[in-house]
């Protein structure tokens, strides 16, 4: 396998865009990213789309086709890969797979998505053999509810409070404000936080993140290719995915076994402890981490699942600022998904964007001070996850 | 039927059933490694299974508490509910069976719910339909 870089990154904002297109999202974003990598759309030899269910012209998850069709069929081959909210992660991946296998030598990875108003509705398929279907209509229980769970459960076993969930999102915001692409852009405080409504108790509207539109893309190249246009290349030192192992505790319909041990979201451990390894890269050498923080609770779970903290260090960490850009384990420096709002496919590939552009120190107010090496991590449904190594 | 029975038709038939015990889920369990499926499953997907058959298999009523949630806010279709709306809570259940089971919870105040609590099977009212009548799903209650 050959080492492969991400020669550039773009985005369009993420928000409300009521008169654009998702293809005109993503045109913009691969525009962005052609730029910052200094190639132009003919030279690019494959397309990897994370693929949305929700939208684009094609319907049909056929996302990639509509981007290519939007910037020139130039006839170049098109992987659309779904992987619910992991799908930029996953298509990252294969991109990379695309470049480092030999097959091409300039891929654009591309992620765009808007989102029907309300909190994602996983199913829509009124058929009993449908777990999800079942699920809502004998127990009634929405995303957030599902989160809710996850929360409160930490507050049983660790002692977590409303106010260090609430903690999380004024962090987040506070950081969140200084990134230009983040939907919301205003501080709040601890007490704003949780005078927000009770969305599925324990949660607060704040503390869980809303819908969005955005895209974002990024350009991947050889390393040999790569140094006809820079001397200072962010390497892609590892990009992993992996499922959900059987009986990890949450049931995907309505009853799951119970797990032997504490083994929440496997597949998300899984992927970000391959990555790690791949890239020889020990849990204290991560210098900043984009992690899917759907709410605040995973903020807290994610980090000490994945051996980066100790188990219940995390709400004393924030805290103590620790998470801050400046702090010992930066999380989340772009705002994260609570200032974003989530644009499923998108999210995977704003990750990267972030980790880029950290790993340049272009982030201004929101930098990581000498950033050398970014995790990213994605967990989608299905049961998918995937992680993400850069370093310069 | 016992005293939670109201005389409904079940949400979904074949689920859930009143027995000469008391209410039971109505599931599958491998003869191969043991492990148990709600609800009724056709083939085993422990990836260490030695193979076995997917046996009828019943469950509860006895469980504990591993979490809960209050939904704060009306569900979106297909979840159904009485107007006008109130808030209901949902728990995930551990069933000495080895399933983790979620459901409503019932005459609970999410206030005195811990962690661990002993809860125990019922078959109530999940809502009124206007051409079924009234129609019951599992829950658990405190025990
Ligand atoms: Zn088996």
């Amino acid at each position: 396998m050959r080492d492969v870089v991400v020669l550039g990154a773009g985005m369009h904002p993420w928000g409300k865009f009521e008169s654009k297109s998702v293809t005109a999202l993503c045109r913009d974003a691969v525009s962005a990213a052609l730029a910052d990598a200094g190639v132009a759309w003919r030279e690019v030899e494959a397309v990897a789309a994370a693929s949305s269910r929700f939208s684009g012209g094609k319907g049909w998850g056929l996302s990639g086709n509509d981007v290519v069709e939007d910037l020139g069929s130039t006839g170049v081959p098109v992987y659309n890969l779904s992987a619910g909210c992991a799908a930029g992660g996953n298509a990252f991946a294969i991109g990379r797979l695309l470049v480092a296998s030999g097959a091409h030598d300039l891929v654009v990875v591309v992620g765009g998505e808007k989102l029907p108003k309300g909190f994602i509705q996983t199913s829509g398929v009124e058929d009993l053999n449908d777990p999800e279907y079942l699920r809502q209509l004998c127990v009634g229980m929405p995303g957030p509810a599902f989160w809710a769970f996850l929360a409160r459960r930490r507050m049983e076993e660790h002692g977590t409070t409303e106010r260090d969930f609430a903690a999380v999102a004024v962090k987040a915001h506070q950081v969140g404000k200084h990134n230009p692409n983040a939907r919301f852009r205003k501080e709040f405080t601890l007490e704003e936080v949780l005078a927000s409504p009770l969305v599925a108790d324990p949660l607060h509207l704040y503390e869980i993140c809303p819908v969005s539109d955005g895209a974002a893309a990024v350009v991947l190249a050889s390393a040999e290719r790569a140094r006809r246009h820079t001397s200072r290349p962010i390497r892609v030192a590892a990009s992993a995915v992996a499922t959900a192992r059987f009986g990890d505790g949450i049931p995907r319909g309505l009853a799951s076994v119970v797990p032997d041990g504490p083994t929440l979201h496997s597949e998300a451990a899984r992927a970000v402890r391959e990555a790690l390894e791949t890239a020889g890269v020990g849990p204290r050498d991560v210098d900043l981490v984009e992690l899917q923080d759907n709410t605040v609770y995973y903020e807290l779970a994610f980090p000490e699942e994945w051996g980066l903290v100790e188990p219940g260090e995390s709400e004393r960490m924030v805290a103590a600022g620790e998470t801050l850009p400046t702090g010992r384990l930066p999380i989340n420096p772009s705002g994260g998904f609570l200032c974003f709002g989530e644009a499923t496919t998108a999210q995977g590939l704003f990750q990267i964007c972030e980790l880029t552009a950290q790993l340049r120190g272009e982030c201004g107010p929101r930098q990581v001070p000498d950033a050398r090496i970014g995790l990213a991590q994605t967990l989608g449904l299905g049961g998918n996850g995937t992680a993400v190594v850069l370093s310069r | 039927m016992a005293q939670d029975a109201t005389g409904g038709t079940p949400v979904v038939e074949g689920l859930f059933a009143q027995t000469a015990d008391g209410p039971r889920l109505l599931g599958s369990r491998c003869s191969g490694c043991g492990t148990p499926y709600f609800p009724r499953a056709s083939v085993c997907n422990h990836p260490e299974c030695p193979g076995g058959t997917l046996e009828s298999a019943a469950f509860g009523p006895a469980g504990t508490l591993w979490s809960w949630a209050v939904q704060n806010y009306p569900p979106p279709p297909p979840a159904r509910y009485d107007e006008p709306y109130s808030p209901y809570t949902l728990g995930l259940v551990d069933l000495a069976e080895g399933l983790r089971v979620l459901a409503r919870l019932r005459s609970a105040d999410p206030a005195r719910l811990r962690a661990g609590m002993a809860v125990s099977l019922v078959l109530a009212p999940l809502c009124r339909d206007a051409s079924r009548g009234e129609l019951l799903t599992w829950q658990f209650e405190p025990a």
